[in-house]
């Protein structure tokens, strides 16, 4: 048994959920977060983790942490995932672990790393400027056979190293490529689009071995996902549970979560999108909570300690071939007006019999909103519970159409 | 249903585990995730009874942790009325507070720190700075800011506290509240009834205190404002035990009762009883006059018009609603009837059809014990209200004052008019007016200022209002983009020809700013202050907008008023006399602006301020077009300045002020 949790990144849900388990844990995160671990009694390192520097570094927080007796590393947030894999570095004494973390930053490393152990992935290359996207999208043409006055291939430009859905831009013609483009964007990777139903996994992994696996249906990616998914996905759960251990076996991961994004295709095939390895964005691991009736979020941080026996494994998590009987789902709400004034719930929501709760916040007198970045700043979720996954995914669809904001 | 029961239970059950399971971390997050499932629950008597119920269990569970509610002691209940203005999730955390309280007041809660007695005390403030909700009524304010949903959340809490918490500690508040409706003498009285019979059922009035009388006097009025009907206070007996009297008791019946149904605008049901005895024998016919409390007017056109009346009374549907003997008592002090199209009128009336679908609105307009009957009658009823008591127009919970507003106008200066219209609706559920050169059919129009009619009207509103709502819509949406306020063509239009075609408006719609104010309010004053005007009084009502202030004096909205005229009351101070359409005259508009409606020569349903005070409020009037600019100069500069000062600092901090002057 780990003698203590170092989590990285401020988390209060994730807190909260360690303090039921009665372990110990000591969380580091940005000095600001500090008075408050203070009034609540949170075991607290301030550490400046935006910060890389002869007195900000893995060597120097490892010595903080020692006094805690910190032995195993957990991020919580995609921008801490360095700091823990060089922190399990030194714990584990494998200097390979943080070169794995790495991994999970550089999306293109990490498409090459799975093409070489034989997924399926798209066409990528790393780009410089425009110009480099456009010879991309020629490439691709060619390759598509494309005849005069078709349409371009579509190519995804995404940054090396954000969460998620963050900074990632569709090009659809050549058109898009000046329009939609700028200096800031590049480096990047360029991708050719992947079709098929895109949905992800939530793999809980310990020896090296795939543990417990949630499958996460998406209704709309970055709006709207529910878990676990409907019979379709459920179906195939045999064909990503060996994807999943196979892209395990690539990376050499030991110890941790990954959070794999993947394409089924019409033909039943499996492409890769990418992964991550820390929390899942769109409140997946509050859904996998409801649905499976353990503590995600504990199990998350508790599946990062190598000294975890069978038993105490068996002790955190539930059958996952066994279907829990019940869908959890959420929508994101985002306004749909740059100007708003008035949060309006529509009566039929709280009718509904699978409406659960929602986090709305009404809007500030007359808010202007931002440009939206990723998909990073929802207003508010709702959650639905039921039996039906069509019934299910219906009312998100509806949903997430639905203007909350006036 | 008990599926549908059990997993609502089981909702709510996950969320109060889960809330009281969490830290102080995520209480707040799990707190306002409960307060969105209550949400369904807070708009129903029934919702809010299952709230109470485990009120007490949310408040140890942590809801409150770290907010605003999470010591009662240092909670005030005069700040209890902005948060249930702010809408959810604020809104929902206020009821929930006041039902732990209403707990903890009935002994059924304990919190540290805060006794029984501190938590009646906080929840009877709360009641008396809140009577609109705890009545029904809304003010202005609370209607210009609240969606229907939130009215009725404010009202089932309200009306959930009315009922249980002990109410002899807000007696003497009760008591002012009900004298100063009554003198409004509204049309709608069922709100006033139903708190009155509140007082009867709940609070004990045997003390002899002052508010205690008075109390009695109305708790008698309502049920039994005479000798003989304080004995029989069932109507079928008290029918049946007075053709055993005297004539000396019978007429002392009908003094007694006339003079209560005078003296508060109220009618108990045992009047209808007595005005059919005394109507239905030859000896006693000549009662009638003090049985309805007429003035010498009244009993000459009672002569007149006798036995036209004996056949209509019958037909009209007093036993549902005896309020409308007062109606009819008031229609005949006004002699209404010698006017011969208001007479051809109410004959016409009396034989229509009624089309089904209005038919079914005027009984949705009533109580539930009338859902069976015929509308007729009942229309008939509506129409005599209206006419006697035109100042007792409301709006109710609805945003449609200008509709209102015309009725009052038609009622007063165009009884024929009035019926006319209300015929045309009653029997062809539509209503066609003229707007410069097309005709506009109500029938044909999309939707009005309201979706849904909060039912709670008189009959003659709960017809016309649906018709009018909508062509007033489709005029304002007809004239504009004309570069000025529609309400300029509108008005004439809507109202008729008693509206002076002369207008000025000081908010300019493109710049959304106000223009020469000076002007504007020289203007004002030429056209209504005696001392300006060259002494002329008002002929007819002059429809005027007005900005809508709250008690803090910030601009909540724009509202349509009637000016009725301008006086001086006994202290000799120039007020200006209005009609506000919304239920209750009596408002706070900030910066000690507040209307009266009593006690100020007000006539019934009349509000007034004193003259500059409304002037402060004014956007819009209108003007006669050749005299009006007789005193523009005389005006002093200290008065426009006084009332510009009320304005810039109120309504007037919303927008930018051009005082380039303009030809008015």
């Amino acid at each position: 048994m780990a003698k203590c949790f170092a989590l990285i990144g401020w988390s209060q849900p994730v807190i909260e959920s360690m303090q039921k388990t009665g372990k110990p844990f000591v969380v580091v995160s940005l000095p600001e977060f500090e008075p408050i671990a203070k009034e609540q009694e949170i075991p607290f390192v301030s550490y400046k983790l935006d910060t890389w520097s002869d007195t900000s570094n893995s060597i120097d927080l490892f010595e903080k942490l020692k006094p805690f007796g910190a032995d195993v590393a957990v991020p919580l947030y995609e921008e801490t995932v360095e700091w823990a894999g060089a922190l399990n570095s030194i714990y584990r004494d494998d200097p390979r672990v943080l070169n794995r973390a790495m991994l999970f930053r550089n999306k293109a490393m990490m498409k090459r790393k799975a093409l070489i152990g034989g997924l399926k992935v798209g066409l990528f290359e790393e780009v410089h400027n425009p110009r480099q996207v456009e010879q991309f999208m020629d490439r691709l043409n060619e390759a598509n056979l494309q005849l005069a006055g078709e349409e371009d291939s579509w190519v995804h430009i995404k940054p090396f190293s954000a969460a998620g859905t963050v900074g990632h831009k569709l090009l659809r013609s050549k058109e898009d490529i000046i329009k939609k483009l700028q200096e800031e964007d590049f480096p990047c990777l360029a991708e050719s689009h992947l079709s098929g139903k895109e949905f992800s996994c939530e793999a809980y992994i310990h020896g090296g071995k795939v543990r417990f696996l949630n499958i996460t249906e998406y209704v709309k990616l970055g709006y709207s996902n529910f878990v676990p998914a409907g019979p379709e996905l459920q179906a195939r759960r045999k064909l990503i549970h060996d994807h999943v251990q196979q892209l395990v076996d690539i990376f050499g991961i030991e110890y941790g979560m990954i959070h794999p994004e993947w394409f089924l295709t019409e033909k039943d095939e499996l492409k890769f999108g990418e992964t991550a390895c820390r929390i899942p964005g769109g409140h997946i691991l509050e859904l996998v909570t409801k649905s499976y009736g353990f503590d995600a979020l504990a199990a998350f941080v508790l599946i990062h300690d190598p000294s975890l026996t069978g038993e105490e494994l068996n002790e955190i998590f539930p059958n996952d071939q066994e279907h829990p009987g019940i869908y959890n789902g959420n929508v994101m709400i985002y306004p749909q007006k740059k100007k708003i004034s008035e949060l309006i719930v529509p009566e039929e929501l709280h009718e509904d019999p699978y409406f659960e709760d929602h986090t709305l916040v009404p809007p500030l007198s007359g808010q202007k909103l931002g440009d939206r970045e990723g998909f990073g700043n929802h207003f508010g979720t709702i959650n639905f519970r039921g039996e039906d996954a069509e019934r299910m995914r219906g009312l998100l669809e509806h949903y997430q159409t639905v203007d909350f904001y006036h | 249903m008990e599926a549908i029961a059990e997993r609502e239970n089981n909702i709510f059950r996950r969320g109060i585990d889960e809330l009281a399971d969490s830290s102080s971390l995520t209480k707040q997050e799990k707190a306002m995730k409960l307060v969105s499932k209550m949400e369904r629950l807070v708009v129903s008597r029934e919702g809010i009874e299952t709230l109470y119920k485990i009120s007490g269990e949310l408040d140890s569970a942590g809801i409150f942790e770290g907010t605003n509610w999470e010591t009662p002691s240092t909670l005030v209940p005069s700040l209890v009325r902005g948060t249930l203005l702010a809408g959810p999730p604020t809104s929902t955390m206020e009821v929930i507070s006041e039902l732990r309280l209403l707990a903890v007041s009935l002994g059924e809660y304990q919190m540290s720190g805060f006794t029984k007695e501190q938590a009646t005390s906080f929840l009877e403030d709360v009641l008396v700075q809140n009577l609109d909700f705890a009545l029904g009524t809304l003010r202005e304010e609370a209607r210009a800011r609240l969606r229907s949903r939130e009215v009725k959340k404010v009202f089932a809490l309200f009306t959930y506290m009315m009922d249980h918490l002990p109410l002899n500690g807000i007696k003497e508040r009760l008591s002012e509240e009900i004298k100063m409706i009554c003198a409004q003498r509204p049309v709608e009285t069922r709100k006033t009834k139903d708190l009155i019979k509140l007082i009867k059922d709940r609070i004990d009035i045997s003390s002899g205190s002052e508010s205690d009388r008075e109390l009695q006097f109305f708790v008698d009025a309502v049920f039994h404002p005479s000798p003989f009907s304080e004995k029989y206070p069932d109507p079928k007996t008290y029918a049946s035990e007075i053709k055993k009297l005297s004539h000396t008791d019978i007429i002392k019946e009908c003094k007694t009762m006339g003079q209560a149904m005078e003296q508060t605008g109220l009618v108990s049901p045992c009047h209808l009883p007595l005005l059919a005895h005394v109507i239905g024998s030859e000896d006693e016919r000549e009662l009638v006059g003090d049985c309805l409390a007429l003035s010498p007017a009244g009993r000459a056109e009672w002569e007149t018009h006798r036995e036209w009346l004996l056949k209509f009374s019958k037909e009209v549907a007093m036993t549902h609603s005896p309020q409308s003997i007062y109606g009819l008592s008031r229609l005949l002090n006004k002699t209404l009837l010698s006017r011969k199209a208001v007479l051809a009128g109410l004959n016409n009336m009396r034989g229509i059809k009624v089309h089904p679908v209005v038919g079914r609105q005027i009984i949705k307009s009533l109580d539930d014990s009338a859902q069976n009957e015929e509308p007729l009658p009942h229309l008939l009823s509506g129409i005599v209200r209206i006419l006697g008591q035109p100042l007792g127009v409301g709006q109710g919970n609805n945003p449609t004052c200008q509709s209102a507003r015309g009725i009052s106008l038609w009622s007063r200066h165009a009884p024929a008019k009035l019926i006319d219209m209300v015929i045309t609706v009653a029997t062809q559920n539509k209503l066609i007016m003229r707007f410069e050169n097309s005709e506009l059919n109500s029938n044909k129009l999309g939707k009005g200022l309201v979706d849904k009619l909060d039912m709670e009207l008189d009959v003659v509103s709960a017809v016309l209002v649906p018709h009018l709502d909508k062509i007033y819509n489709e005029m304002m949406r007809l004239a504009s983009g004309r570069g000025e306020d529609p309400h300029k063509w509108v008005n004439p239009s809507l109202y008729g020809h008693w509206i002076q075609v002369g207008f000025a408006s000081a908010y300019n719609y493109l710049s959304n700013s106000i223009m020469d104010y000076e002007g504007f309010t020289r203007l004002y004053y030429s056209s209504f202050h005696p001392e300006y005007n060259g002494g002329k009084q008002m002929t007819y009502p002059c429809p005027i907008g007005i900005f809508i202030t709250s008690a803090q004096g910030e601009m909540l909205g724009f509202h349509a008023i009637s000016l009725l005229r301008i006086g001086e009351n006994e202290e000799g101070e120039m007020r200006a006399y209005f009609l506000n359409p919304n239920n209750e005259g009596r408002q706070n508009w900030g910066q000690e602006i507040r209307p009266t409606v009593f006690g100020n020569g007000e006539e019934a349903g009349e509000s007034s301020l004193p003259f500059h005070e409304l002037a402060s409020r004014i956007y819009a009037f209108h003007f006669h077009p050749v005299d009006h600019v007789r005193g523009v100069r005389k005006v002093q500069a200290a008065e426009i300045n006084r009332v510009r000062q009320l304005a810039s600092e109120s309504w007037g901090k919303k927008y930018i002020w051009s005082d380039i002057p303009k030809i008015w």
